[in-house]
């Protein structure tokens, strides 16, 4: 009958396989495992085996080395897939490319499964010297990669982590905020109708009726009122909530890797082009007409001296300047035809 | 009987008509003619199934498209009845039009009703019965017996492939018994036969679930198109459908017995290595190409396909993870494990989909994309197995369904987890539930993809609820009140006991010895007065079990024993249909009973009390729903944020489309009769939400009642309805003959004529000229009769 529900077979039955105590005699036992050989103990026999030091386990046949440091609770029932958990961990720790650094879905299906058939040599102990020789050798040479794509997946989580708890917090507050509106709306009805009742109390007998249905039609004109009120806030919030969500979409983040025997398929990565200096006209380019061609100097009686002028000199003004803005002056406006421009302003 | 709604001629197969069918036919017209959905609500009892089809297969034949009609029912008898009904139809055409008329009409139910292997029929459960068939239906059975291996078929299946695909079964309208007898005398499948010829039919009428349930609607609605007329009918729960559909429930016990179905993939799998392996090879590749789309072909033993929508249809290719199968299998062996370690919490848990993938993440490793290939995965490898007996590996299918489902929808689903059965329970035994909040996430593919939809049923009050919760924009929304003759049925409110206390079940004051005492009084005056059978509701299970014992204690029960039978509905159906049948014994041989029941159990839902089998209905309390449940508060915080819908708006909607459908069993047509008692405080001020032709029958001075008055006015109708009563006094005003409709026709144009002529007039500013032209016909009842008489003589 205990075996019927899970608890009290999980707990009741179970025994330690080293010192045979079971939970019956022992309610607060607990159970380790160390990833050496995840083979299961009681917290005591740990205590009692492992304190002074490395000892080998006292599991028969099973001849692992175990430290006591490295002992901890079990996750999950399956002793199989704990182990197999394990070893992914490892394993995505090392290989964890992302979809975007592919150059096709079928280039990072490719490589989902030569992971997953990585792991599961090494989980049936098949080919686990050769692989773990490539998982070496695929981790020193992409140690920047795989560091980026591991702050990257940290980012991810702890926005992740950032925005549930904003969301969270939201909720909360228009919870609290409908329930506020609920009690409102009943204080008032409360409040409209003892208004009501104190002006009948008081009021000659003829004008009970019209005073009721003025109360009457009071709290239903409020109500209207405050529908009508809590439909604009809400839309309000919620165009708020989406231009937030266009804000906060994630942009995926360039990423470095180099080409490596062991993935095939990664994305060409391309050096982005250095950025050109800011063009307001947006590369449109004014006919040129060289009417003139900027001399060093010209001969002028009296800029002549200005230009022997020391002082002028040191003030900073530049004769150069000058003769430039003269002869912009001078030229300016020889490109246009006023009567042609009139023409075709008259034929549009 | 026949006659035109605008130009289009309908045959009816009754000589009369009521007035509100005819209204009904008419808007259904104007619906089916604009191309949209709508929402009508009929009362009960007024032959809605008739009109309904009488209207829709006119429609079909009259106009060139020939617009295939998709009836949806509740329930199995129901599916029996409109069968039946359209039977009749199509009789009365056949006879009215002199020629039969190129027809089809298939029910469709599931294997278990409609089996008649020798074997396999025998089975008592639903799921063992499909699994029985695939097993002997399965395509690659069929393959490996042509290829000389020893295995058992179905000969009604076999027979199935001699005949035409597209005629298996002759034009006509078949019943599910009828099927199941031309089955047996041609000896072809029923089921099959039902299902092959859908895309041959003009009619088909199912259960909702073939069309709701994306799991099951993939494969057998699949090829329906699009200009198809869609109807569901009672359709006043259909959000709950919907919800339900989307909905997995996960227990330890499932968990323990998927972990043992993956073992069993697993050893399959070697097995297959060691023997077939081009086979598993092949699958591979085609999961590589991303071809299984194609590959498929849909075969109707299918093992469960994506619960996804059908819009939302992965076209991509199965990510690279689960490609392999031994792959995919220790990826299931980890979710699995993954969820036995959530179910090891000691509090209740509420969690969104999107924590929990991350949760999952953080633990096993198990990304959403190879989740939400799960389930399609899974039905790639069954196939590839070939395996035989399918219903070992329904928990596991489940938790494929749940992967799937979790890793698709962010928004509209809630994942509670809640260790103990009730709060009182000690054991845990866990269960994971994986709701649906959103009832409009399941019926929208059937929005998009069909033109018209009809919802209908006898209460869909307040009728604006159901398109903003499921989600569609309704062309027409009508609620038809009921024409009578006399008042055939008394609706009250009582909200006081004869000590004018007052009375309720709210939960403060509904265990008060006074106010169990007043409700006991209540029925046992009305057990005094009532003939034959009453109706009791009570809003739960719970409440109905204190009552009763307190009742036993006060000596109320002995009080009413002297009158009537008193039986009791349970949780159990075999119990409650026992009672039923004593129930229906004891009203027929006029000892009269008592049957208390329960607003959201099944008898409220599917039994009908007509005539002497409900003169008089209680409901005892108003329906809320229990919601201290977690997954009510979700739903209620979900349709709050999302549909503005608050809170107590939806909780006394809900708690009066049940009050209304109890109401609604006792009146099942217009020559019954019947008392209507609501006793509770608070529904004096819910009556706007009751449907509109139960409120209009409430006259003001009936709101507010004590026992007492309840009791005589129940009385002096009593004795009125007992007078006798011709069905020729009806005529005219609650049903109409032909000549009736044309008067209301012409009435009806007369007015529209009067109308633009009135606009004509204020247009061109001809005051002072009045046109006595149009002169409506006001003496409507005078020189019917003779009309009516000279019907009865033809």
């Amino acid at each position: 009958m205990a075996s019927k529900n899970g608890i009290s077979r999980r707990d009741e039955d179970e025994v330690c396989p080293v010192c045979k105590s079971s939970r019956y005699l022992n309610p607060n036992m607990r159970f380790l495992i160390n990833p050496e050989c995840y083979h299961k103990m009681c917290e005591s026999c740990v205590d009692r085996i492992f304190s002074s030091g490395p000892s080998s386990c006292p599991v028969a046949g099973c001849r692992k080395t175990l430290r006591k440091n490295r002992f901890r609770a079990q996750t999950f029932e399956d002793i199989g897939v704990e182990r197999e958990v394990d070893i992914r961990r490892r394993v995505m720790h090392i290989l964890n490319r992302r979809e975007e650094e592919f150059d096709s879905k079928r280039a990072y299906d490719d490589f989902l499964e030569q992971r997953e058939e990585m792991i599961a040599n090494l989980v049936c102990r098949t080919d686990v010297a050769r692989t773990e020789a490539q998982l070496q050798r695929y981790a020193t040479e992409n140690m920047q990669s795989i560091r980026a794509n591991q702050a990257i997946e940290e980012e991810e989580a702890s926005s992740f982590q950032a925005r549930m708890t904003l969301e969270q917090e939201e909720a909360r507050l228009r919870r609290q905020l409908a329930r506020e509106q609920i009690e409102n709306e009943r204080r008032e009805i409360q409040a409209g109708r003892e208004d009501m009742l104190s002006r009948l109390a008081s009021g000659s007998s003829a004008d009970a009726a019209a005073i009721a249905r003025e109360g009457h039609k009071v709290l239903l004109k409020k109500s209207s009122a405050r529908r009508s009120e809590e439909d604009r806030i809400r839309q309000k919030q919620a165009a708020l909530r989406g231009s937030e969500l266009k804000r906060s979409g994630l942009s995926a983040s360039a990423d470095m890797a180099s080409s490596s025997g062991l993935i095939k398929g990664l994305r060409k990565i391309k050096t982005p082009e250095p950025e050109k200096p800011y063009d307001p006209f947006m590369g449109y380019v004014p006919e040129k007409r060289d009417y003139y061609t900027l001399q060093q100097s010209y001969p002028s009686v009296y800029l002549d001296r200005v230009k022997n002028d020391t002082r002028v000199a040191a003030g900073g003004y530049d004769l150069r300047e000058y003769y430039a803005r003269t002869m912009v002056e001078a030229f300016a406006g020889l490109g246009c035809f006023v009567e042609d421009e009139v023409a075709q302003r008259s034929v549009a | 009987m026949k006659f035109f709604i605008d130009d289009l001629p309908v045959l009816f197969p009754y000589p009369r008509i009521y007035p509100e069918q005819y209204a009904y036919m008419c808007d259904l017209k104007k619906t089916l003619d604009a191309g949209g959905h709508c929402v009508l609500e009929m009362p009960s009892g007024t032959g809605k199934t008739v009109s309904l089809l009488s209207l829709i297969v006119a429609y079909q034949q009259h106009y060139p498209e020939h617009r295939k009609l998709i009836y949806c029912s509740r329930t199995m008898s129901e599916i029996e009845k409109a069968l039946a009904e359209l039977q009749a139809l199509m009789k009365y055409r056949s006879q009215d039009l002199g020629f039969e008329e190129e027809f089809r009409a298939l029910g469709l139910t599931s294997r278990k009703n409609l089996c008649l292997h020798p074997s396999v029929k025998r089975e008592k459960s639903g799921t063992v019965v499909d699994a029985r068939c695939r097993s002997l239906t399965a395509g690659f059975v069929k393959e490996k017996k042509e290829r000389g291996d020893e295995v058992d078929l179905c000969v009604y299946h076999e027979n199935l492939d001699l005949l035409e695909p597209h005629n298996l079964v002759p034009p006509g309208v078949f019943t599910l018994d009828g099927l199941l007898r031309y089955g047996e005398e041609h000896k072809q499948c029923p089921y099959f036969s039902a299902r092959r010829m859908m895309p041959w039919c003009n009619v088909i009428i199912y259960s909702y679930h073939y069309l709701l349930d994306p799991k099951i609607a993939e494969r057998v609605s699949r090829e329906l198109s699009k200009d198809c007329i869609v109807v569901f009918d009672e359709a006043h729960n259909i959000d709950n459908v919907c919800i339900e559909s989307l909905s997995i429930d996960i227990s330890e016990d499932s968990l323990r017995k998927a972990t043992r179905g993956a073992s069993n993939l697993e050893r399959k799998i070697e097995e297959m290595k060691s023997t077939d392996a081009d086979k598993l090879q092949s699958e591979y590749s085609k999961l590589v190409e991303g071809l299984q789309q194609a590959e498929q072909a849909r075969e109707e033993d299918q093992f469960i396909s994506n619960p996804v929508l059908p819009d939302d249809l992965l076209k991509e290719a199965v990510p690279g993870n689960i490609r392999r199968a031994e792959h995919f299998i220790s990826f299931l062996k980890r979710f699995i494990e993954y969820l036995k370690t959530r179910m090891k919490v000691t509090h209740t848990i509420s969690e969104t989909p999107p924590s929990f993938l991350t949760h999952l993440k953080d633990l096993t490793y198990i990304e959403r994309k190879p989740l939400r290939f799960c389930a399609e995965r899974l039905t790639s490898l069954v196939r590839t197995l070939e395996l035989m007996n399918i219903e070992d590996y329904q928990p596991l299918q489940e938790v494929a369904t749940f992967a799937t489902l979790v890793a698709t929808y962010d928004k509209g689903f809630v994942l509670i987890l809640e260790p103990f059965e009730s709060e009182a329970a000690t054991v845990p035994n866990p269960i994971l539930h994986f709701t649906c909040l959103d009832a409009a996430i399941a019926i929208k593919p059937v929005f998009d993809r069909f033109s018209s939809v009809v919802i209908t049923s006898g209460t869909l009050s307040p009728l604006e609820m159901y398109p903003k919760m499921l989600g569609f924009t309704a062309v027409m929304q009508e609620s038809y009140s009921m024409t009578l003759a006399r008042r055939s049925f008394l609706p009250m409110i009582v909200t006081r006991g004869s000590d004018q206390a007052q009375v309720s079940s709210s939960f403060g004051i509904r265990n008060d010895p006074g106010v169990v005492r007043n409700y006991g009084t209540l029925l046992t005056e009305f057990a005094r007065i009532t003939p034959d059978g009453i109706v009791v509701f009570f809003p739960s299970y719970l409440y109905m079990e204190s009552i009763i014992s307190m009742w036993q204690g006060m000596g109320i029960l002995d009080q009413i024993w002297n009158y009537k039978l008193i039986l009791v509905e349970t949780p159990d159906a075999q119990e409650s249909s026992l009672a039923l049948e004593t129930y229906r014994t004891a009203c027929c041989n006029g000892r009269g009973a008592i049957m208390f029941c329960v607003a959201r159990g099944k008898v409220s839902e599917g039994i009908d009390f007509d005539h002497h089998y409900g003169r008089a209905v209680l409901c005892i309390g108003v329906p809320f729903q229990y919601t201290e449940s977690r997954i009510l508060k979700a739903r209620l915080e979900f349709l709050r944020e999302n549909y503005r819908i608050r809170e107590n708006d939806f909780l006394s909607f809900d708690a009066m489309r049940h009050a209304a459908q109890c109401l609604g069993r006792v009146l099942r047509g217009k020559d019954d009769y019947g008392v209507m008692v609501l006793a509770d405080r608070r529904f004096e001020r819910k009556r706007p939400q009751l449907p509109k032709w139960i409120n209009q029958a409430m006259l003001d001075s009936e709101t507010n009642l004590s026992t007492d008055m309840a009791v005589s006015n129940a009385k002096n109708f009593l004795r009125t309805m007992a007078q006798p009563f011709q069905s020729r006094d009806q005529e005219g005003i609650s049903t109409w003959g032909l000549a009736d409709i044309e008067k209301h026709e012409a009435k009806r144009k007369a007015e529209e004529e009067r109308a633009t002529h009135q606009q004509f007039m204020n247009g061109h500013k001809m005051d002072g000229v009045v046109t006595s032209t149009v002169e409506v016909e006001d003496e409507y009842d005078d020189d019917i009769d003779q009309d009516l008489m000279m019907l009865d003589a033809q």
